[in-house]
């Protein structure tokens, strides 16, 4: 196992800490800084002559073991895009191969195909780290332009006098309704979304746009949802399944949608995608924020009874929701809009087999 | 390998061809039981050249030619000894020469044997209780490849697809078992495309291949078992139907990691698969229920997850399996609770049954243990389809996949 040098470690180290206290939030950020952290590992890793792509794999993937551990959501989500070991299994199969050994259940393709370059030459180990670069690189302008292509489908989506329904706030929520705006007059209702309250930034975003906003508490999202033509929000992460990963609140909003047969239309990016498969998705995958967000300490003080250690109270303030993907009515993503049961294929795409479970 | 005991339990209606061998110095010691065995029925000469009438295929001359054509088990041999003599003597249509030719090879070449021996190698393989009948099929299979005569790629096919089709004969309505012969054959279709200097090569690579399969369904349940278990967490209660060595193993490898959880069987008449289930189960430290049939929606509040294994995974994603999974299956939809598949890759079938009387039909007889008018009709059919809107997640050793993912993966399996 080559050593880690010492010139990336303290990059990683740093992202890491970050990743832990929270500091690095929101998948787009996550995913942008773990790529560029990932193209300096790989430039700086030197390559012996021999199995060159299981040495990347390996010190990619423990860089990923480490960033997992500290912020297991945001990585999961956001950061199996930029550990895409998938771009290297991609780059050495586009590497010529004298034999080509037929598919057969059991091989696994990826690692034969390691252990046939092992007798690479140096010119060929030169090109294997530039190919991985380039991905890298590729895929981070795939990332800066996410928005964009995201946005160019508004017009196909938002009609003439429709109300839009939305909780919270999203970025790429934001840029779409605005390209919309541009040839189509519409009006939007916002529900707040606690306990964070970033739908008043959205509603106050859009009001200063010249769009006809409506803010609205949680509560009230059942008794609006009749007088809507369309729910559009924004995903945190995309599972295997077609299930989503949204801010909480999310779940109610489809639900309610489903009731009243309004469409629940989902912005995700490619990079959202997780080919995980949630066994237990509302723990397992959930942050869980201090309670002090909902509840002040001193308003309960005497419901957490420290000396006998009885607890008669418990605040749980989750951060994400999530919501199962017959609930949802059509992914929009960079490259089109998609079924839910369609997410398999984008997974199989972009990832390869052996990526699934990094341990 | 060769039982003459199989035989005896086999239908009538079902033959195997004999060739009576008259070369008694030439005859495997094996044989010669099976020679002896018809050697002894009354009625029959045993001079050498009557020899061949003693035997149940000789028997099918003597059969009109329209209950020839009736009956599928004999015009499968009857076809078979028609392709050989057609290939041998050029469209002779005498019937005595190709079984004095195999009378003939009978010494030290078994190619004639072929479809005799593939289904005992099947019936040997598949007595092992841990041997999927699929994987029974492809280790007869690849028998068949080790007493080949061919000497071409082609001859070979020729040879499998003949054992393949009276291995289907046989049972017509296991999935599993036709879905692994096509996956054989798939595989050597593929390989014998590729140029190999000698067909010894080529030979000793289906061999291999073949051999590896045995240990594939081993590993395959275990990966499944892997793949599932993250699935059970403490405190789930889980509705098994029908008897799975697959979910068998999940539910084990679930328990073994400490994990609190129980199982509701279903009965699962007239297989008794609960109480067989029950008894996997209980030495693992599982606590089981067992519920009639009829109880699964009286149940199913109290349940978190169904878990059943499948006979054959088809086309659209749905499966076909033991009968009353249908509609646990629509009862669990109805109460909203998550429907899991555990299926090797192996079982997939190219099938797509539009409705549940659109596969093989699969009778079973049921016992009612009172005697019943005689003009009431009994459906006994052994197993329904299940729609894919219905099945939550399959674990396959592919992989996770949702039901739209498996006509992708069915693709890549046989392509």
């Amino acid at each position: 196992m080559i050593a880690a040098m010492p010139d990336y470690q303290a990059a990683v180290d740093d992202f890491v800490t970050r990743l832990r206290r929270r500091q690095v939030e929101g998948s787009l950020i996550t995913a942008k800084l773990t790529a560029e952290l990932l193209r300096q590992v790989v430039s700086h890793q030197r390559l012996p002559n021999v199995g060159q792509a299981a040495v990347l794999i390996d010190v990619v993937k423990s860089v990923g073991l480490r960033m997992i551990a500290a912020n297991p959501i945001a990585i999961a989500a956001a950061n199996r895009s930029a550990l895409r070991a998938p771009s290297l299994h991609n780059l050495l199969e586009s590497i010529p191969d004298p034999v080509k050994t037929p598919e057969a259940p059991a091989a696994s393709v990826g690692d034969s195909d390691s252990k046939s370059r092992s007798g690479d030459r140096n010119s060929v180990s030169w090109k294997l780290k530039h190919n991985v670069i380039e991905g890298i690189t590729e895929l981070l302008q795939d990332l800066d332009d996410y928005h964009t292509h995201v946005a160019e489908q508004a017009l196909e989506h938002i009609h003439q006098n429709e109300v839009i329904l939305t909780l919270g706030r999203s970025r790429s929520l934001l840029k779409f309704l605005l390209e919309a705006k541009k040839k189509r007059s519409f009006q939007v209702v916002v529900a707040e979304g606690a306990p964070r309250y970033q739908g008043h930034t959205l509603a106050k975003e859009l009001a200063e746009k010249g769009l006809q906003t409506t803010v609205i508490t949680d509560s009230a999202v059942f008794a609006m949802i009749s007088r809507v033509n369309m729910v559009i929000i924004g995903a945190h992460a995309v599972m295997a399944n077609g299930g989503v990963l949204a801010p909480v609140g999310m779940h109610m909003v489809a639900l309610a949608a489903r009731r009243h047969a309004v469409p629940f239309v989902v912005l995700a990016g490619v990079h959202k995608l997780c080919p995980q498969y949630p066994h237990k998705p509302y723990t397992l995958l959930n942050d869980m924020k201090s309670p002090a967000e909902v509840v002040e300490f001193g308003e309960l003080s005497e419901c957490f009874a420290a000396g006998t250690g009885d607890h008669t109270t418990y605040v749980v303030n989750p951060t994400f929701d999530y919501i199962p993907p017959d609930l949802v009515s059509i992914f929009i993503t960079d490259t089109g809009g998609h079924n839910p049961s369609y997410v398999y294929r984008l997974i199989a795409e972009y990832y390869s087999p052996e990526d699934y479970f990094l341990q | 390998m060769y039982r003459p005991s199989s035989l005896l339990s086999n239908p009538p209606n079902q033959d195997f061809s004999l060739r009576g061998g008259s070369d008694e110095d030439n005859l495997d010691n094996s044989l010669e039981a099976e020679r002896r065995y018809f050697k002894l029925r009354p009625g029959f000469a045993t001079s050498d050249q009557t020899m061949e009438l003693c035997n149940p295929y000789h028997e099918d001359r003597n059969v009109s030619q329209d209950e020839r054509d009736f009956n599928p088990s004999s015009v499968t041999f009857e076809w078979l000894r028609q392709a050989e003599s057609a290939s041998l003597y050029g469209g002779s249509e005498d019937y005595t020469r190709p079984v004095l030719h195999h009378v003939r090879s009978w010494g030290r070449e078994v190619v004639r044997e072929k479809p005799f021996s593939v289904i005992h190698e099947f019936d040997a393989w598949r007595k092992n209780p841990e041997l999927a009948e699929a994987v029974a099929a492809i280790k007869a299979l690849t028998a068949v490849i080790k007493r080949s005569g061919a000497s071409t790629m082609m001859g070979l096919e020729v040879e499998l697809k003949e054992a393949s089709d009276a291995l289907k004969a046989w049972d017509e309505s296991s999935i599993s078992l036709s879905a692994g012969c096509d996956l054989f054959m798939r595989y050597v279709t593929r390989t014998s495309a590729i140029e190999y200097e000698d067909i010894e090569a080529g030979k000793a690579r289906l061999i291999e291949r073949g051999e590896k399969f045995g240990d594939i369904s081993q590993k395959a349940r275990r990966t499944i078992a892997e793949l599932g278990k993250d699935f059970i967490v403490n405190g789930t209660t889980v509705l098994t139907h029908g008897y799975s060595r697959v979910v068998i193993a999940l539910l084990k490898l679930a328990a073994s990691e400490g994990k609190d959880f129980n199982v509701v069987c279903t009965e699962g008449r007239p297989d008794n698969t609960g109480a067989e289930m029950a008894k996997e189960l209980v030495p693992a430290g599982i606590p089981v229920t067992l519920v009639l049939d009829a109880g699964v929606a009286y149940m199913m509040e109290t349940i978190d997850m169904v878990l059943v294994g499948a006979d054959g995974v088809v086309e659209s994603g749905g499966i076909i399996n033991m009968l009353g999974t249908y509609q646990t299956a629509l009862i669990a939809r109805s109460l909203k609770k998550p429907v899991y598949v555990a299926a090797e890759s192996y079982k997939f079938a190219r099938l797509f049954p539009l409705d549940q009387r659109d596969m093989s039909p699969a009778p079973r007889h049921v016992d009612f243990l009172v005697p019943l008018p005689q003009t009431v009709r009994v459906e006994n059919s052994a197993r329904d389809y299940t729609p894919p809107q219905y099945l939550t997640l399959l674990f396959t050793d592919l992989g996770i996949l949702t039901p739209s993912a498996v006509s992708d993966e069915l693709i890549q399996l046989y392509l």
